[in-house]
């Protein structure tokens, strides 16, 4: 074994395991750089494992032992105290949330809750039908509108609910048999019956024409006639 | 082996990782020895836990008396110097007493604390760096020895701290880690990668490459060491 073959041993070998019969051992004994290089890095691991290994730890066992405990508790109660507080938390911000949606709904928190519908209208006329169910859309950002002249409908801006009674109400309304439009547009049996009364008079017409004229025709009193 | 002598065919404490290994090797059609384990070696580990599980402070006590300065040797690895050595053993045995009922019981006790060890030493070492703590040198630090009214036991800890610092500055944590079990406590590199999860070829590896930054100081002393590093 040569010095270049000891050292590249030596960098990456374990000093433990080398016996006094190893190559090794037999070139270090035998050459007087690598000798004292070997001495030098047993002497060094040797020094640094003794050192280590005899160091005790200061601390008395039982006041680690009774640290330990005291600390592992304080942690668990820790844990408990922390799970609460963000309960409380969560709590909080939901109902935080929850209040600000319903009172700031109409300025951007309830704003997707909002619902556009327009409404065709039979009977009732804008205006009346935005009468009727103005009571009823009172929630915040909700309103209808009311279409230009000759469009018989509405459109309503308002929360699922609202939008819900509207409908009811209008198709109550809009349907009702006794609704002033259905009695003057519907071809109902009134009408048919005025049909054929007004028929009735204008047979009638040249008969009324005729006993218009023949009073005047026969007037005794008439002095023309004499 | 016979049931008489103790010893029973055991499953050794493994983690997870490799546990998934022995899967897939098992998947493979690798045959593994099992390892066989003398139950009897760590029944009295066995006990201390189990009572220490059940809220007995005394066996607790025990617990900690037996493996205090095994768990503060191994923190020494890990550590800075003494000081830093024994927070990192007081917090190992606080995680031990509240996670003592984890322990399975079907490998030896040593190595389950092994294993709180390292990953305790890590996380203080990667909260105190966060901190900015750890940037500052250990010469800045200001001494701790305000413990020890010993000047023996004070020179022992000064000792011990240049030690740690001359082998270990450098080296990644699992080399000094490897380094420390095989070459300065006298563990073997199968023990070593059982403990440490590792596989042996890279156990081997790391010790190689510890042993060789650790070494390359006195080494180029020699004459014929630029020859060998061309």
């Amino acid at each position: 074994m040569n010095c270049r073959e000891c050292l590249e041993e030596l960098a990456t070998g374990s000093l433990r395991e080398l016996t006094p019969d190893s190559s090794v051992s037999r070139h270090a004994a035998a050459c007087p750089d690598c000798g004292p290089l070997l001495t030098q890095l047993r002497d060094r691991e040797y020094q640094a494992a003794t050192i280590l290994n005899n160091l005790r730890p200061l601390s008395d066992p039982i006041t680690v032992a009774g640290t330990a405990g005291t600390l592992a508790r304080r942690h668990r109660i820790g844990r408990v105290v922390v799970t609460l507080t963000a309960i409380a938390l969560g709590l909080t911000i939901w109902f935080a949330a929850d209040t600000m949606v319903s009172d700031f709904g109409g300025k951007g928190f309830n704003v997707p809750m909002l619902r556009t519908e327009t409404m065709s209208l039979s009977c009732l006329t804008p205006e009346q039908a935005g009468e009727i169910i103005s009571p009823y859309v009172r929630s915040n950002g909700s309103t209808y509108y009311v279409p230009p002249a000759g469009v018989s409908a509405i459109t309503v801006r308002a929360t699922p609910t609202e939008l819900a009674q509207v409908r009811n109400l209008l198709r109550d309304f809009d349907n009702d048999r006794n609704a002033s439009c259905h009695l003057n547009t519907g071809p109902g049996p009134d009408f048919t019956e005025l049909q054929r009364q007004l028929k009735a008079l204008e047979k009638l017409q040249p008969v009324l024409a005729g006993t218009k004229a023949s009073p005047a025709a026969t007037k005794p009193d008439n002095p023309k006639n004499k | 082996m016979s049931a008489g002598s103790g010893a029973t065919l055991v499953q050794p404490y493994i983690s997870h990782r490799m546990l998934r290994r022995r899967k897939r090797r098992r998947a493979e059609g690798v045959e593994e020895i099992a390892p066989f384990r003398d139950r009897s070696a760590y029944a009295l580990d066995v006990q201390l836990a189990s009572l220490a599980s059940a809220g007995d402070d005394a066996a607790f006590t025990s617990l900690v008396t037996r493996f205090q300065p095994a768990v503060f040797r191994w923190s020494l690895t890990f550590a800075r110097d003494p000081d830093e050595a024994e927070d990192i053993t007081q917090e190992v045995f606080v995680r031990v007493y509240r996670q003592i009922g984890n322990y399975r019981s079907d490998g030896p006790l040593e190595a389950w604390l092994y294993r709180i060890t390292r990953r305790t030493a890590t996380q203080l070492r990667r909260t105190r760096g966060r901190r900015g703590r750890l940037l500052l040198s250990s010469a800045a630090r200001p001494e701790r020895d305000v413990y020890t009214t010993d000047p023996g036991g004070r020179v022992d800890r000064q000792r011990a701290a240049d030690v740690v610092r001359a082998l270990f500055a450098e080296l990644p944590q699992r080399q000094r880690e490897i380094f420390d079990l095989i070459d300065l406590q006298g563990l073997s590199p199968a023990e070593v990668a059982e403990r440490t999860g590792m596989r042996p070829v890279s156990v081997r590896a790391n010790l190689f490459k510890a042993r060789r930054a650790i070494r390359e100081g006195l080494l180029a002393t020699h004459p014929a060491y630029s020859e060998l590093s061309t």
